[in-house]
C-alpha cells in the first residue's frame, strides 16, 4: 500500500466509480451505476477492473424475485435474459425433510405472500384448521403457487409482459452466462470501461481514501468511490481497510459445498419452477432446474461429515445419472465484515460476506447493496460518511435479519437422526433475538411490529411460511366462527381457491413456456 | 365452439358457406397491412396478443360486450368497408385438406345455405378455388401487419389500453388485453428513426391506428341501436 500527496476534500465531486471484480456482483454493481448515469441523472464514469487471471467463483444460481427490477433499471429485457442464462422460473422453494425427516415431510416458502396479507393475519386462522385438518399445507391455504409448483406449471402465459406475471417469481440462472450477459450489456451499451489487469498495489490519499489502483501493466485506475466486489479475497475491504469479518460459524454450521451440474435426459424433461432443497445428514442438498441442465450441490458441515462422504451423499441424491459428472468443492466462511463501507470503499458481494444459499440471499444483497448506493449515491465526498453510516446499519440489520431466518429453518426442527440436526437445534447455537422471538410467536403469529425496519428482507410472511411449514406449535387465542376477522379470513381462502383453479386451468408447464420464450419473446408490454 | 378439420370431399361434399353469417357473428377479425386505412374508416383498429405466440394481432372490433358484429345490422353490414378475413371466418389454412384447406364446421358460415364448396362430382368448386386464393392472400397481407407492428413493439410504441364501458345505470365494464399505438412515444421518436419509418411506409399505419380509436363512439352508437342495455359512455386510454 502506498501513501501518496493525494488530497480529497469534502467538497470533491463523486465522478467516477471504480468496481473491482468481474463477476456477477461486479458487473451487476457497474451497470446499475452506469444505467442511472446513462439516464441523464448523473455525470458519472464507471470502470470496472477485472483480473485476467483470477477465475470468477461462479455460483449463485438462485434469486429473488428482486431481481426482476434490478434487470429492468439495468435495461436487459426479460426476453434477452432468460435466453441468454439459460434461466428459468423460481417460485419458491420446497424444503424437504426439514421437519422430522419422515417419509413425506416437505414444505413449501412460496414467493405469493399469503391471502390478504395486507388486510389480516391468517395464521391464527390456521391454527384451527390444522387442528381439525393436520395434513393440509399452509403455503397451499394461503396461496396459489404450491398447486403451480406441484404441476411443474409456469407463473406466467406468454401473453404477459415481461417481468410481469400471474404468481410472483424470480429466477434460476446460469452464473456465468450471467456475468458475461451483464458484461456486454455494461460495456456495450450503457458505457461501462471494462480494464484488464491485475491490482498490485493501492495508492491511499492523505485522507484515508483509495486514491488509485496501481495495475501489472503498470498502469493506473483512479476513482471517487470503489466497489469492491473482488470475492472471498476481499481485496479492498479486507488487504487494504483490514476491517475484520464477523464470523457466524457457531450459528450456521455449514462451511463447505460440493456442487454438480446434472444434464436433463431429454428436451422434454419437466423443469422445476421451485428450488428443491433436501435436508440431509450433516447439511442439505440444493437442486435447480435451468433451461439446459439442472444445478444440484450439497451444503454441509465439515465437523459433521468428510467431503468424500459428503460428495457420496449428493451422488447418491442424483442416482446413476451422476456416474459420469465431475463435482467442484468450495469452501464457505459463513459471516460478513463488520462494515460494509469504510472512507470511499464499498464491499458489495462476496467480499461482503456469505451465507449458505438457503435462501438465495447472496444476490439479492448485491441488489440490495446497489439499490442503496446508486439510489442515493452522494454527489461529493462530504456526503459519502453519512452514507457510509447509513449503509453500515442499514446492512448490519440486513445480515443479522438474513442470518436469523436462516437459523430459523434448523432451530424449529423435530429430527434428531444425526449430531448436525441435534446441534443445530441446541439452544446455544441460536441467536437470543430468535428464541426472544420464537417464545413470542408460539402465543403471537408472527407480525409487522417484531420487526425493526419498514422493508425487511424477510418480512413476516416469510416467517409464517417456515413456522407454519415446519410445524411449529402455536397456542393462539381461538379466533370465533362468527367474528369479523373469521369472516374476511374465509372470504381470502375463498378467493385463493378460485385463483389456484384459474391459475392451474390458464397456465402452461414450465418447460412449455421457456420453450415459447426462446422462440417467440416475451413483449415488453 | 370451433372444430377445425382438414377439407374433405366426402364429408364436405354437401356443406354450403354463407360467407356474411360468419361476419355477422365475429365480434372482431384480424386485418391486413393494406386494410388499415380502409379498416379504419369504419371500426376502431387495436392489438391483441397471440395466445399460442404472445406477439401481437391487429385486429378490427365488430363489437363491444355481446360476442356479435355490430356493424350487421338489417341484414347487411353497415360499413363503407368489410374487412377480407370476415368473408373468411370458416376457413383456415391446413396441408392435409382438400386445397391444402382446414373447416371450422363450428363457424356460422357452415350449414346448407350458400356458396357449395364441392360440384356434384365432389371436385373442388369455383367457390373454394377463389377462397383459396384469398386465404392465402389475406394471410400474407396480415403477416406484412405483423411486421409492421414487430417493428413498432421494438420502438416502444406499444402500451397496454384500458377501455371502460359505462352503462345507463352506472354499472362498468371493462374489457381487457387491447393494445394501442402510443402517439407520445411516437413524438418521442428521434428524427432519424421517424424519418426512417416513413421512407419505408410504416409512420402513417401508425397515426391511421392511432387516429381509429375514436370509432370506440361508432361502436358505442351501434351498440345502442342494436337495442342492448343501453352504454353512456366510455373511458379509453393508455395504462400507467
Amino acid at each position: 500500500m502506498q501513501k501518496q500527496q493525494h488530497t480529497k476534500t469534502n467538497s470533491d465531486t463523486i465522478r467516477t466509480i471504480v468496481v473491482v471484480g468481474g463477476g456477477s456482483a461486479g458487473w451487476i454493481a457497474a451497470a446499475r451505476l452506469a444505467a442511472k448515469g446513462a439516464r441523464g441523472s448523473d455525470d458519472i464514469v464507471v470502470k470496472l477492473v477485472e483480473s485476467a487471471t483470477v477465475p470468477t467463483i461462479g455460483v449463485g444460481e438462485g434469486t429473488w424475485p428482486t431481481m426482476r427490477n434490478t434487470l429492468a433499471k439495468i435495461g436487459i429485457g426479460e426476453t434477452e435474459f432468460l435466453r441468454s442464462c439459460d434461466a428459468a422460473f423460481k417460485q419458491g422453494a420446497r424444503f424437504v425433510g426439514w421437519k422430522d425427516g419422515s417419509p413425506g415431510d416437505a414444505y413449501y416458502h412460496p414467493l405469493n405472500p399469503p391471502a390478504g396479507a395486507a388486510d389480516l393475519n391468517l395464521s391464527p386462522h390456521w391454527q384451527q384448521v390444522v387442528a381439525q385438518s393436520p395434513d393440509r399445507d399452509f403455503a397451499d391455504w394461503v396461496d396459489f403457487q404450491q398447486a403451480l409448483c406441484d404441476a411443474g406449471l409456469a407463473p406466467k402465459t406468454i401473453t404477459a409482459p415481461e417481468y410481469g406475471g400471474v404468481a410472483n417469481y424470480a429466477y434460476h440462472l446460469d452464473a456465468g452466462k450471467f456475468a458475461t450477459l451483464l458484461r456486454e450489456h455494461a460495456v456495450d451499451r450503457l458505457g461501462v470501461e471494462h480494464v484488464i489487469g491485475d491490482v498490485t498495489d493501492v495508492v491511499m490519499a492523505d485522507n484515508g481514501d483509495i486514491a488509485s489502483l496501481q495495475l501489472a501493466d503498470g498502469g493506473s485506475v483512479a476513482g471517487d468511490l470503489f466497489i469492491d466486489c473482488t470475492g472471498f479475497a476481499a481485496r479492498l475491504i479486507g488487504k487494504v481497510y483490514g476491517v475484520p469479518f464477523r464470523r457466524c460459524n457457531d450459528i450456521l454450521f455449514a462451511d463447505r459445498a460440493i456442487a454438480m451440474q446434472v444434464p436433463y435426459p431429454d428436451e422434454n424433461t419437466p423443469i422445476t419452477s421451485h428450488t428443491v432443497s433436501t435436508a440431509s445428514d450433516a447439511g442439505w442438498i440444493w437442486d435447480i432446474g435451468l433451461w439446459a441442465r439442472r444445478g444440484t450441490g450439497y451444503v454441509y458441515s465439515s465437523a459433521h461429515i468428510d467431503d468424500d462422504a459428503a460428495e457420496a451423499a449428493l451422488r447418491a441424491y442424483v442416482g446413476p445419472q451422476a456416474e459420469h459428472l465431475s463435482t467442484r468443492r468450495i469452501s464457505i466462511e459463513a459471516g460478513h465484515r463488520e462494515r460494509f463501507w469504510q472512507n470511499n470503499c464499498v464491499a458489495v458481494g462476496l467480499s461482503a460476506g456469505f451465507l449458505e444459499p438457503l435462501e438465495a440471499s447472496a444476490l439479492m444483497l448485491v441488489e440490495a447493496s446497489m439499490d442503496a448506493i446508486a439510489d442515493r449515491l452522494p454527489r461529493t465526498r462530504g456526503a459519502m460518511d453519512t452514507a457510509a453510516r447509513q449503509f453500515n446499519e442499514s446492512f448490519h440489520h440486513h445480515w443479522e435479519r438474513i442470518i436469523e431466518f436462516l437459523k430459523l429453518h434448523y432451530a424449529i426442527t423435530k429430527r434428531t437422526d444425526t449430531a448436525f440436526w441435534r446441534d443445530n437445534a441446541a439452544p446455544g447455537s441460536i441467536p437470543d433475538a430468535l428464541k426472544e422471538r420464537l417464545e413470542l410467536w408460539r402465543q403471537h403469529p408472527p407480525a409487522p411490529q417484531d420487526f425493526a425496519h419498514a422493508r425487511e428482507v424477510f418480512s413476516w410472511p416469510s416467517y409464517q411460511y417456515v413456522l407454519h411449514g415446519m410445524g411449529f406449535e402455536t397456542q393462539y387465542p381461538a379466533v370465533a366462527a362468527s367474528s369479523p376477522d373469521a369472516v374476511l379470513a374465509r372470504r381470502w381462502v375463498g378467493r385463493i381457491e378460485r385463483m389456484r383453479g384459474d391459475a392451474v386451468a390458464q397456465m402452461p408447464s414450465h418447460r412449455t413456456l421457456l420453450r415459447a420464450i426462446r422462440e417467440h419473446g416475451l413483449q415488453a408490454v | 365452439m370451433s372444430r377445425i378439420v382438414p377439407l374433405d370431399a366426402t364429408r364436405h361434399h354437401a356443406v354450403c358457406i354463407d360467407a356474411m353469417a360468419g361476419a355477422a357473428a365475429r365480434q372482431f377479425v384480424q386485418i391486413g397491412l393494406s386494410e388499415i386505412a380502409l379498416a379504419a374508416a369504419d371500426m376502431p383498429l387495436f392489438l391483441v396478443k397471440d395466445a399460442q405466440t404472445g406477439r401481437f394481432n391487429l385486429i378490427a372490433l365488430f363489437g363491444l360486450i355481446e360476442q356479435r358484429n355490430l356493424f350487421w345490422q338489417h341484414g347487411g353490414m353497415q360499413s363503407t368497408y368489410l374487412p377480407r378475413a370476415a368473408s373468411l371466418t370458416a376457413f383456415r389454412l391446413d396441408p392435409a385438406g382438400e386445397g391444402g384447406v382446414g373447416l371450422d364446421e363450428g363457424d356460422p358460415a357452415v350449414g346448407r345455405q350458400g356458396e357449395r364448396l364441392f360440384a356434384p362430382d365432389r371436385l373442388p368448386s369455383p367457390f373454394l378455388t377463389t377462397t383459396r386464393t384469398a386465404l392465402d392472400s389475406v394471410i400474407a397481407d396480415v403477416a406484412a401487419a405483423q411486421a409492421l407492428i414487430d417493428g413498432y413493439a421494438q420502438h416502444r410504441l406499444i402500451r397496454p389500453l384500458s377501455l371502460v364501458l359505462r352503462h345507463d345505470d352506472g354499472h362498468e365494464h371493462a374489457i381487457t388485453g387491447l393494445y394501442g399505438v402510443d402517439e407520445e412515444g411516437l413524438a418521442a421518436l428521434d428524427d432519424t428513426t421517424v424519418v426512417a419509418l416513413h421512407r419505408t411506409d410504416r409512420l402513417a399505419p401508425a397515426a391511421v391506428m392511432a387516429a381509429s380509436l375514436a370509432q370506440v363512439e361508432r361502436l358505442r352508437q351501434l351498440h345502442n341501436a342494436a337495442q342492448l342495455r343501453p352504454l353512456a359512455s366510455f373511458q379509453l386510454a393508455f395504462e400507467g
